[in-house]
C-alpha cells in the first residue's frame, strides 16, 4: 500500500524513505514487543497452543479496516490515491502456500525474521539469508515463470463488488468474524493448556 | 458511580471487542463511504485557469520533453483505438474519452491530454478537473498541430534568414519523430530531404515517405 500523502507531492521521494524507516522501526518494535521475534511463539500458532499470531493479525485488520472506512466516510482519505495490486488468483494461492510452508519450517515470516535478526537471534539471521537467497533465485528464474506469474488475472477485485454486498456490510461481517475468531482462540488455548497439563486445571 | 465501577470491572479485551462491534455496526448503517455521484466544482477557479491558459502545452514543448526523455507526466491519447494505432505521438497511452474516469489515472499525476483537434481534450480536461485531478494539461492544437509543426514543418521560399534558422531546428526535430520537413517554392512543394518528389501543396507526401511514421493528414473535427 502506498501512502496517499506521497502521491499528493507533500514530500519528496527521498523524504518518503525517512518516513518509511520510521514506520518500519515502529512496526518492528511492536512485533518484538508482541513476542514475534521468537520462532517458538510463532510456530506454536500452527499447533494451536498459542494463538497470538491470529489475534495480532485480526486486531491489525480490524483496526486498519475501521480506520480506513471511517476516514473515507469523513472525507479525510481519498482511496483512489491508494495503490492496490491486481488479483492473480492461482499464482497468489500458490505463493501463499509456499510462504506458509516456509513459515512452518523456518518458524518466521519474512517480516518477523528481520525483527529476530535485529535482536541478534542466530536462527533469524540464517532465515534472513535464506529470504535473500530466495529473492535472488526468484529474480533469476523469473523469465521462466513469468507467464504463470501473471496468469488468472482478475484485475482489481474488492470483496464488496465481488459478493455484491455494501462496503459497510463487509466491514461488519469481518468484525464479527474477528471477534468470533478471538473467542474461539481463547477457548482453544484454555483447552490446549488443560490437555498439556494432563487434564489438571 | 456504580455504572463506572461496573465498566471498570469489565476486561479490556471485552471492551475493545464491544467498540469494534459498535463501529462495525455503524459502518453497516453507513453502508457506502464513497460519494461519487456529487461533484463540487469551483467555477471561479476553473474560469481563472482557462483565462490564464496555464493548462496548455505547446507541441514544441511536448516534442522537447519527449526528446529529453522526461517521464514526470503521462501523455494520454483520447482518440479511438483505430486512430491511435494508425499513428500516435511517441510515449502516449490510449485512453478513449469514455474510459477516462475508470481509474487508470491518479489524481496527483501530471496528465497531458491530446485529441485530433482541441475540443475533445478540452472536454476531457473539464471532466478530470471536476473530479479533482490536480495537474491536467492539454496539447494546444492537438494532433493537427503536431502534424503541421512537428512532423511536416514548412519553409516558404520568401523566408527570412531567421525563419530559415528556425526551420533547420524544426527539420531536425521532424526527422527525430520520423516526419518530413517541407519547402514550399511558389505553388510547388518540395521535400528538403533527398529524393525531392514534388507533390501538390498542403499534401503530406505519404507515398514517398520512408515508411517509419507516415501518416495521413486528416482535417476533421475533434
Amino acid at each position: 500500500m502506498n501512502a496517499p500523502f506521497f502521491k499528493f507531492d507533500m514530500f519528496s521521494a527521498d523524504f518518503s524513505l525517512v518516513i518509511a524507516f520510521a514506520i518500519g522501526i515502529g512496526f518492528g518494535f511492536a512485533l518484538e514487543r508482541g513476542g514475534f521475534g521468537n520462532a517458538r511463539i510463532l510456530a506454536s500458532q500452527f499447533y494451536f497452543t498459542d494463538m497470538r499470531v491470529l489475534k495480532v493479525m485480526f486486531s491489525a485488520i480490524v483496526t486498519a479496516m475501521l480506520g480506513v472506512f471511517f476516514f473515507v466516510a469523513f472525507g479525510w482519505l481519498d482511496l483512489s490515491l491508494v495503490y492496490y495490486t491486481d488479483t492473480n488468483l492461482i499464482p497468489q494461492v500458490v505463493g501463499g502456500l509456499i510462504l506458509g510452508v516456509g513459515f512452518v519450517v523456518g518458524g518466521y515470516c519474512p517480516g518477523t525474521s528481520c525483527v529476530s535478526a535485529a535482536t541478534g537471534r542466530i536462527d533469524g539471521v540464517i532465515y534472513l539469508l535464506g529470504v535473500i537467497a530466495g529473492i535472488f533465485v526468484f529474480g533469476e528464474i523469473f523469465p521462466l515463470i513469468e507467464g504463470f506469474y501473471y496468469s488468472s488475472n482478475m484485475g482489481r477485485v474488492f470483496l464488496p463488488d465481488y459478493l455484491g454486498l455494501s462496503y459497510g456490510m463487509i466491514v461488519f461481517l469481518v468484525v464479527l468474524m474477528a471477534v468470533g475468531a478471538f473467542a474461539a482462540a481463547e477457548w482453544g488455548e484454555r483447552k490446549m493448556a488443560i490437555k498439556k497439563s494432563g487434564g489438571v486445571k | 458511580m456504580k455504572f463506572l465501577e461496573l465498566i471498570q470491572k469489565i476486561d479490556l479485551k471485552i471492551k475493545l471487542a464491544a467498540i469494534a462491534i459498535f463501529l462495525g455496526f455503524t459502518a453497516f448503517i453507513i453502508s457506502n463511504p464513497f460519494d461519487n455521484s456529487i461533484v463540487k466544482i469551483n467555477a471561479k477557479d476553473l474560469a481563472v485557469m482557462v483565462q490564464a491558459e496555464v493548462d496548455h502545452v505547446n507541441v514544441d514543448e511536448l516534442a522537447d520533453w519527449i526528446i529529453k526523455g522526461k517521464s514526470d507526466y503521462r501523455l494520454i491519447d483520447l482518440r479511438t483505438e483505430k486512430e491511435y494505432n494508425n499513428y500516435n505521438i511517441p510515449t502516449s497511452e490510449n485512453i478513449p474519452i469514455t474510459n477516462l474516469l475508470d481509474g487508470e489515472l491518479f489524481r496527483n499525476e501530471k496528465i497531458v491530454l491530446y485529441s485530433e483537434g482541441g475540443i475533445h481534450s478540452a472536454q476531457a480536461w473539464f471532466l478530470l478537473k471536476a473530479k479533482d485531478y490536480k495537474n491536467v494539461y492539454m496539447l494546444r492544437g492537438g494532433m493537427e498541430e503536431w502534424n503541421d509543426k512537428i512532423l511536416f514543418p514548412k519553409l516558404t521560399s520568401n523566408a527570412t534568414q531567421e525563419e530559415k534558422a528556425k526551420f533547420e531546428i524544426a527539420s531536425a526535430i521532424s526527422r527525430y519523430f520520423g516526419g518530413q520537413p517541407q519547402i514550399v517554392t511558389g505553388n510547388e512543394l518540395t521535400l528538403s530531404v533527398a529524393n525531392p518528389n514534388p507533390t501538390p501543396k498542403i499534401q503530406a507526401p505519404a507515398s514517398s515517405s520512408t515508411g517509419g511514421a507516415q501518416k495521413k493528414k486528416k482535417r476533421e473535427g475533434c
